[in-house]
């Protein structure tokens, strides 16, 4: 019954696409990521270090559109491993819908981390 | 409604291409698990300089500058493979002649690129 809203309601043309996107996005901006983090700065990283740079708008947005691309990118691979090993209507339902509630509430944990920072500039 | 019954595949021939695969979707489970790890530990930015230097003291000792080399390879094969995908979609990269030399240029790329990225964070862990 509920096989319909999930098989062929949609066609995943988007989600195919946007997997595309999302990961070439990634590509750029995980290089970024790694090289800021582990290469461009000398030893462990510290609060004032990554303060430093979350004084800067800037870096927020780019952190913020980093986030939506992963958590999105991580999320649909998930509901793709569902959808080639779970044939059964119901559990898939009930394991695309957990999926959900994690992702959005690990993006919402994640937004609120960058959002809410306490930043002394 | 009619019951669909998916018959198993008997046997699969291990094609470099099939490999790619595997280790695309291991090296993607690994990643989605690690990216809900890391926002959590990164949380902790929000609660203050304390918390955050402590949480990151436990996360920056040898063993996990070591295991970070491990996401290193496992980002970078995951990014090629899936650049490799991306031109299997949109280019040539799905022919037959081409396809498992493309493989074998992926594993060679990301073998260089995490030998020679490894090597900061080697120098972390044996504090050199």
């Amino acid at each position: 019954m509920l096989g319909k809203y999930f098989g062929s309601g949609r066609s995943g043309a988007f989600d195919w696409f946007f997997q595309r996107v999302s990961g070439v996005a990634l590509l750029i901006t995980l290089f970024l990521h790694f090289w800021v983090l582990h290469y461009a700065t000398e030893g462990p990283v510290t609060y004032q270090k990554v303060m430093a740079r979350m004084v800067s708008p800037a870096w927020k947005a780019l952190d913020i559109a980093f986030l939506i691309f992963a958590v999105y990118h991580a999320m649909n691979g998930f509901k793709m491993i569902i959808d080639d090993y779970v044939h059964t209507p119901g559990v898939r339902a009930v394991l695309v819908g957990a999926l959900w509630v994690v992702a959005i509430g690990f993006f919402g944990l994640g937004v609120l981390t960058i959002v809410t920072l306490k930043v002394q500039a | 409604m009619k019951k669909v019954v998916f018959q198993p595949k008997v046997r699969y021939k291990l094609h470099p291409g099939y490999l790619a695969w595997i280790l695309h979707r291991a090296t993607g489970i690994l990643l989605g698990v690690y990216l809900f790890l890391h926002i959590w530990v990164i949380h902790h930015l929000s609660q203050g300089e304390e918390a955050f230097n402590e949480v990151m003291a436990v996360v920056q000792s040898p063993l996990f500058h070591l295991m970070e080399i491990g996401l290193l390879a496992t980002v970078v094969y995951h990014g090629l493979n899936g650049l490799r995908v991306v031109f299997i979609d949109y280019g040539n990269l799905a022919k037959r002649d081409i396809m498992r030399k493309v493989v074998y240029a992926v594993l060679a790329v990301s073998a260089v690129l995490v030998g020679a990225g490894a090597v900061p964070m080697l120098r972390l862990a044996f504090g050199l």
